[in-house]
């Protein structure tokens, strides 16, 4: 790996544990959940097992997706609801793609 | 008392009597509004005319309701000219009326989508605003129709039977967000419609109601500014039936 390519991934790797903490946060905050960022692993789902959330539980994740990261959650996105990785997943290939448009 | 002062409200089907009357009665209480009428007409013209008369500031969104591109430019233009939504008044509706047999699928289907799809794009456009926002108001303009039936309309019934159900079950789950939704059954009302009625007919609708004469459109707006307003801030889920006491 040359340096340029090692630097960037160490770049994206950077603004993706951001993403991950401000996501567990905003969370936290918005579903009012007993846990710190720490309690939750990144992989964790988040309706069933995993943080046990339900469907209105749904509503508040997106409108938080959408108030924090400044997105648009479209229908297709929906399905990418599903887990702390997942909807970083969402949040990192949506921004990147506003960023090459811009 | 202006009861709506500074809130922002979209109002479709907004050109004429029902709608046009809600328009007239939110500006006069303060409201700053988004009039949607499926398309321009002269109508629209001199209903934003009266409303820019009294001061309030007034913008129009053409399309039909039931393209969730216009509901989403609808919401759009609120919040970009406004910064805000705070209140939806589903009013936007058609007949097509027939017996059933005789009725085609598209007439059904026209119906249904204009009646209740549009009602489900503007409303899905508007609560993901009035979610953010932890506040507003959706109000649907359902119909008699929907208690009682009439002959040649099970299209429009339905359609306005059906937004009844829509209404409770998203005052469930907006309720969370402040976001309260009601509904109206509104019953015989003077507008361009029930204008073209034969006089037997209307005498016939009229010796049911109990107030001895059929409805005025103003008559329906003020529940509308009531349900916008802060007087009703603890109703969620319900509907007001607006029909002299005729279909209780």
């Amino acid at each position: 790996m040359t340096p340029l390519i090692l630097e960037q991934a160490r770049a994206i790797a950077a603004e993706r544990q951001c993403i991950t903490l401000k996501l567990k946060e905003t969370l936290i905050d918005c579903l009012a959940l007993e846990k710190e960022p720490t309690d939750i692993p990144d992989d964790c789902l988040l309706f069933g097992v995993g943080l046990g959330l339900d469907s209105v539980d749904a509503l508040e994740i997106v409108v938080a997706i959408e108030t924090e990261f400044g997105l648009r959650v479209e229908d297709e996105h929906m399905r990418e609801i599903r887990s702390i990785n997942s909807i970083v997943d969402l949040v990192q290939n949506n921004t990147t793609q506003e960023k090459e448009v811009a | 008392m202006r009861l709506l002062q500074d809130k922002v409200a979209i109002i479709t089907g907004a050109s004429r009597g029902i709608g046009r009357a809600i328009a007239l009665q939110f500006a006069e209480n303060g409201a700053k509004l988004v009039l949607n009428a499926s398309r321009s007409s002269e109508a629209m013209d001199a209903t934003v005319s009266e409303i820019r008369a009294l001061g309030a500031e007034c913008i129009t969104s053409i399309g039909s309701v039931d393209s969730e591109v216009t509901a989403r430019e609808m919401v759009k233009a609120a919040v970009e000219q406004f910064g805000q939504l705070d209140i939806l008044i589903n009013n936007a509706g058609i007949t097509r009326d027939k017996p059933l047999m005789l009725m085609r699928e598209e007439e059904f289907d026209e119906v249904i989508s204009v009646n209740l799809r549009g009602t489900y794009q503007c409303s899905r456009e508007a609560a993901r605003q009035m979610m953010k926002q932890r506040s507003g108001r959706i109000i649907q303009v359902s119909s008699i129709s929907a208690l009682s039936g009439r002959p040649g309309q099970c299209n429009y019934a339905a359609s306005k039977s059906a937004l009844i159900g829509f209404t409770k079950s998203l005052a469930r789950e907006l309720g969370k967000f402040n976001v309260l939704v009601n509904a109206l059954y509104v019953g015989v009302i003077d507008t361009d419609l029930t204008r073209k009625m034969p006089a037997a007919v209307k005498n016939d609708i009229t010796k049911n109601i109990p107030l001895g004469r059929i409805g005025t459109p103003e008559e329906v707006a003020g529940p509308c500014v009531f349900l916008g307003s802060n007087l009703s801030t603890f109703v969620n889920g319900t509907t007001i039936n607006i029909s002299g006491g005729g279909y209780t």
